[in-house]
């Protein structure tokens, strides 16, 4: 600082560090002197505070600047929270993010129902069409029926909000257990149809399959840790690639059919054949397999805050148009599939579209933008529920149900933990089941119908209490939801159980009972540090004692006592001899060093431990008071280098651990650095 | 004119986010630094100075504004907040001292006895800096 550096003046309400330091310049002419107003480092002033600036969160040292930079490169630059706006979807990014898990099911929902009709030859392939105008039935009901949730919870409804708000505690964490487990479900069960793909097309990368999932489990992660809106972004492109080409395809196949060219089937490599009599469980089982096209139609629903503004208008257009593709996609995949004679792989080596895509447009060029789009997307449907997982979870966390963690934004306002818990969790599911898209796939499903059908009676009940304008037509129309989703549900349940459903309907519940202990421990928590309200707060004055544990008089040892004693009149010290003779020799180097100016306690310990005789200490001079409050300053040796530390014993953590449950207890840490020119010679 | 440095004094009123984006475009064409610049005056019954609160909390407002609309645009800027008896002396100095070829003034609309009053600092600039001036004048509002 320059002579010419001011002070600011005094102000008793001001406290000493303003967040500037004032440089004078001199001007031109006398009397044009000018004050700079230098912010301090990773300060500026704010309306009545201070605000931290990004440059704050920047690392002094070389390795933490290069940590920095590797994190900017990998996940971009920080957001900060007033940008939040401008980090909200668009219907374009928003369809890609909230719909390419639904999207996707157009690629498998066919095969999946057909798979299980083809068990019955062609009379059970018959039931391809009625059962496809079912499912699309459904369809339109569960979005007619979410299009209400969004206009009653235009602040983000989704299933567990909707179904807590009206049924209760119970019907509402039933709601978010099946909607957690079907998120996870949709990315390890999208992954491991992805790399089916891949595999398909390569037979080669089948020995890292796993990994291969892994891998892409990682990107999609690292793609939505940059934010949704980056996300969204990158994302969108491989949706529209996907509806874009398979929309070509159906087309082609339409016109053919209409000017009578009629392709004929390319023949899989090996038919399902038909072993089973054509009944009421099959065909269930077939809707059922086919329900799964369903999954996902909640997520705009969840996710109508990540939309830009009027964000309720634009998430039931999302809404719509997801609904509307879906729809579209499934049946004319399901229409000419049938019309054209494709029959299902029992091998699985080769896909109902794929077969449709080679029937109608040949093994050319277009076949195989079909099949890489398809193989994008299915990766990609995993995307929904990095948007929808995190936000629940942020949502269970405000509600305290879930780790406070859950609720917190990252560095690009994403919800960084509940990303990286839905990553970690589906990838573990992906090794145990070791990539297999049929291992997984009866897991699926049940879940999100469960959703389906608690969110569609609890806004029965909503309509009911409110009787708002056109209560009647809402009503009915979620009633005619709850009830189609709900015999779904049970249709699912009956038909999966067996294949693995039970594995879901029985994680439930522990999932459910783990809430409800967060939500109690967070309620005792609180109920303990609550200040009741329109008290007046008197701040507790009892007097603290302050011991300062000396191992042996040093420059560090007299750092911490000065420190104690600046802060505390009722300082002592205590040390731990092993033996008599070495007690004799600290109290004498004491008396000369320090002198009587400071109280010294010297304890001898024959059986050689420090950290229990100190405890023991402690309780004895408490006296039996225990509400007098005891703090602890500990001097703490801090080498230069890191790997230094495996050279000294760690004494002082071992004294913290001790000291962190002992009651009325503060520990003070006071670090030395070697080459700290302050500290005492 | 090569332009390296361009000095841009922001006053907190509506055309501020014109001025910086029209320096962007200004700069960016000759790879110039731009620094812009808030000058609170001090009366002369207060030392120079003294920590005037809601001013300084202003100031720093006028300049985040400036540097949010630079970052929208994908460019950077310099801040500062400058205190001193008379707006334009300062701006001229920091001009002078800055090396800056350039000082883009923004003025708003206004009228005064039926005729654009352009502002005693304007003015000032304009006579007394020793490199060029440049005034963004507000259209008149329809």
């Amino acid at each position: 600082m320059s002579d010419d550096d001011v002070t600011p003046p005094d102000d008793p309400q001001r406290p000493s560090d303003v967040p500037e330091r004032f440089e004078r310049a001199p001007g031109r002419r006398i009397g044009d002197q000018r004050v700079k107003i230098v912010r301090r480092r990773g300060f500026r002033r704010g309306r009545g505070v201070i605000v931290a600036t990004e440059e704050s969160l920047e690392s002094a040292g070389l390795g933490g600047r290069m940590l920095s930079v590797a994190r900017e490169i990998l996940f971009g630059k920080r957001i900060p929270t007033e940008r939040e706006s401008e980090e909200r979807l668009t219907k374009i990014t928003g369809l890609a993010i909230f719909a390419s898990d639904n999207i996707s099911s157009s690629a498998y929902a066919t095969e999946e129902t057909m798979r299980a009709l083809a068990l019955a030859g062609a009379a059970g392939l018959a039931f391809t069409m009625p059962l496809t105008v079912a499912i699309v039935t459904i369809l339109a009901i569960v979005v007619t029926s979410y299009l209400q949730v969004i206009k009653a919870y235009p602040n983000g409804g989704g299933s567990y909000v909707v179904a807590s708000r009206n049924l209760g505690m119970i019907p509402g964490l039933l709601a978010a257990a099946a909607l957690l487990v079907d998120y996870v479900l949709t990315v390890s069960v999208s992954v491991a149809g992805g790399v089916l793909a891949i595999t398909t097309a390569f037979p080669g990368v089948d020995p890292i399959k796993v990994w291969v999932g892994v891998g892409f489990i990682a990107l999609l992660t690292i793609g939505n840790l940059r934010g949704i809106r980056e996300a969204g972004v990158v994302f969108a492109g491989p949706t529209y690639f996907y509806v874009a080409s398979i929309a070509i395809v159906l087309a082609i196949g339409f016109y053919r059919l209409i000017t009578g060219d009629i392709p004929a089937a390319v023949p899989p490599p090996q038919a399902v054949q038909a072993n089973e009599a054509l009944g009421i469980f099959l065909v269930l089982r077939a809707f059922s397999s086919g329900s799964v096209g369903l999954s996902g139609t909640e997520a705009v629903a969840n996710g109508v805050p990540a939309f830009r503004e009027p964000s309720a208008r634009n998430a039931s257009i999302v809404l719509i148009a997801m609904g509307t593709l879906f729809g579209t996609l499934f049946f004319g995949i399901s229409f000419l599939a049938t019309r054209f004679g494709i029959q299902v792989d029992a091998t699985e080596t080769k896909s109902v579209i794929g077969l449709l895509t080679q029937s109608i447009v040949g093994q050319g060029a277009l076949f195989y933008v079909v099949q890489a789009a398809t193989a994008i997307i299915l990766v990609l449907a995993a995307n929904t529920s990095f948007s929808g997982f995190p936000r629940l979870a942020s949502i269970l966390a405000t509600d305290r149900f879930m780790p406070r963690q859950f609720a917190q934004r990252g560095d690009r306002l994403a919800y960084s933990f509940g990303i990286l818990v839905l990553a970690a969790v589906s990838a573990i599911l992906l090794v145990v089941y070791q990539g297999s898209v049929n291992g997984l796939i009866p897991l699926y499903t049940i879940g999100v119908f469960i959703a389906f059908t608690l969110s569609q009676a609890g806004l029965v009940r909503h309509w009911l209490r409110e009787r708002g304008p056109g209560w009647r037509f809402s009503t009915s129309i979620n009633a005619l939801g709850a009830v189609v989703t709900g015999i779904v549900t049970l249709v699912v349940a009956y038909t999966k159980f067996l294949l693995g459903a039970w594995l879901v309907l029985a994680i439930m519940p522990l999932l459910i009972y783990g809430m409800w202990r967060v939500r109690r421990h967070y309620q005792m928590i609180e109920d303990e540090l609550l200040i009741p309200r329109a008290t007046q707060v008197h701040l507790a004055v009892r007097k603290p004692r302050l011991i300062v544990p000396i191992a042996r008089l040093d420059r560090s040892s007299l750092n911490t006592l000065g420190l104690a004693r600046a802060i505390c009149a009722d300082v002592a010290a205590v040390h731990i001899s092993y033996d008599e003779e070495g007690a004799a020799a600290f109290r004498e180097r004491w008396s000369r060093v320090v002198g009587p100016e400071l109280p010294l306690e010297v304890i001898v310990s024959p059986y050689r431990a420090l950290v229990a005789p100190l405890l023991s200490y402690l309780d004895a001079i408490d006296d039996g008071d225990r509400s007098r409050p005891v703090i602890i300053a500990l001097a703490e040796f801090v080498p230069s280098h890191w790997w230094e530390n495996a050279l000294h014993n760690q004494t002082a953590l071992r004294l913290k651990l001790a000291l962190f449950s002992r009651k009325n207890t503060s520990v003070i840490d006071v670090p030395f650095h070697p080459e700290d020119e302050d500290a005492p010679h | 004119m090569k332009l390296t440095n361009i000095l841009v004094p922001l006053a907190g009123t509506a055309i501020d986010p014109d001025v910086i984006e029209y320096a962007i475009a200004l700069g960016r064409a000759h790879k110039a630094k731009i620094t812009a610049v808030h000058v609170i005056e001090v009366k002369w019954n207060m030392p120079l100075d003294a920590v005037l609160d809601a001013e300084l909390e202003r100031g720093e407002e006028v300049l985040a504004l400036a540097e949010k609309v630079a970052e929208k645009l994908g460019a950077h800027i310099s801040t500062e907040v400058l205190q001193a008896r008379e707006a334009a002396a300062a701006i001229v100095d920091t001009a002078v001292e800055q090396r800056s070829e350039l000082i883009l003034l923004g003025m708003p609309y206004r009228k005064r006895l039926g005729r654009v009053y352009v502002g005693r600092t304007v003015e000032e600039v304009y006579v007394k800096a020793p490199c060029a001036v440049l005034a963004y004048r507000q259209e008149e509002p329809k």
